[in-house]
């Protein structure tokens, strides 16, 4: 089953703002600054799967300097106390958090994934198949960070059936 | 005065981390499970029953929505305030949670400030606990 996707930028753009509003910048002093280039690069990215009413992929990416300031603040810790692992549970639980707000926008019968974690560019992802089809791009206190959606190719197939 | 008892239950280690700095604030003492399983075995071992349990939804070996369906079966535990914290937001869900005995639900991403007013809500918030 195939669905119109009814999540676009706007929605997404919320979302993230709720995210730094709640955990990443409480204070409201460092928003994420829209930067409206999918194409800015990324050093590590987090992602879950979405299957059933809509299939695709949600995933945050960001630099790895952007994803160890993420941990700190999420974790309450300095900077040079931040270490991989606070990067690797911070990056999947910044993915849960969005892909979840994302899943309740769709059609009931969507499934979520348990987060994947990749220190790795974004780009080097393994996300067979699929389109970039929504983003919020920006830059955190000078560091990329990046929200996109990625819907299953089979999935715009059966659209266009 | 003993210090009431918080069971902190998510696969996220970094959520655990925010949810035990706010109960612990609280001035409650806070014990940390990755799924509803370990919970579970922790509570079998506990002479105490904790007072409240943060639950997530969505955990290996078993998810919240077990963990709060077994805590309602067991006579031992039915003191214990449940509160979902996860980010299954859809109204249809919430039913279930509530209907199988959970007693609030916080949806992710929450301010520090919306749990607090949460569990204020059901009493847990001592006096000057949170200033």
């Amino acid at each position: 089953m195939s669905v119109e996707v009814e999540v676009d930028e706007s929605d997404l753009a919320e979302m993230v703002e709720q995210v730094w509003e709640s955990y990443l910048d409480p204070e409201g002093v460092s928003p994420l600054i829209p930067t409206y280039d999918e194409n800015q690069p990324s050093e590590v990215h987090s992602s879950v799967s979405i299957t059933g009413s809509w299939t695709g992929h949600v995933v945050y990416a960001s630099s790895r300097a952007a994803a160890q300031r993420a941990a700190a603040a999420f974790l309450a810790m300095e900077l040079e106390e931040v270490s991989e692992e606070d990067i690797s549970d911070t990056l999947g639980e910044l993915a849960n958090i969005v892909g979840g707000n994302v899943k309740a926008m769709l059609p009931p019968g969507a499934q979520l994934s348990l987060p994947q974690v990749n220190l790795s560019p974004e780009a080097s992802a393994r996300f067979p198949n699929t389109q970039r089809i929504s983003g919020v791009y920006g830059v955190w206190e000078g560091e990329p960070v990046s929200i996109s959606m990625w819907q299953s190719s089979t999935d715009n197939k059966e659209e266009g059936a | 005065m003993t210090p009431m008892r918080a069971m902190v239950i998510d696969d996220s280690r970094a959520m655990r981390m925010i949810l035990k700095r706010i109960v612990t604030k609280l001035n409650f003492e806070a014990v940390e499970a990755g799924d509803g399983k370990e919970a579970m075995d922790l509570l079998a071992d506990m002479t105490e029953v904790p007072e409240l349990a943060l639950i997530d939804w969505n955990m290996p070996n078993m998810n919240g929505l077990e963990f709060v369906t077994k805590v309602r079966a067991d006579p031992r535990l039915r003191e214990m305030t449940l509160v979902m914290v996860t980010t299954e937001s859809e109204q249809s869900q919430i039913v279930r949670a509530l209907a199988a005995g959970a007693h609030e639900y916080v949806i992710k991403p929450f301010t520090e400030g919306a749990m607090i007013e949460k569990l204020a809500l059901l009493g847990l918030v001592p006096t000057g606990a949170n200033s």
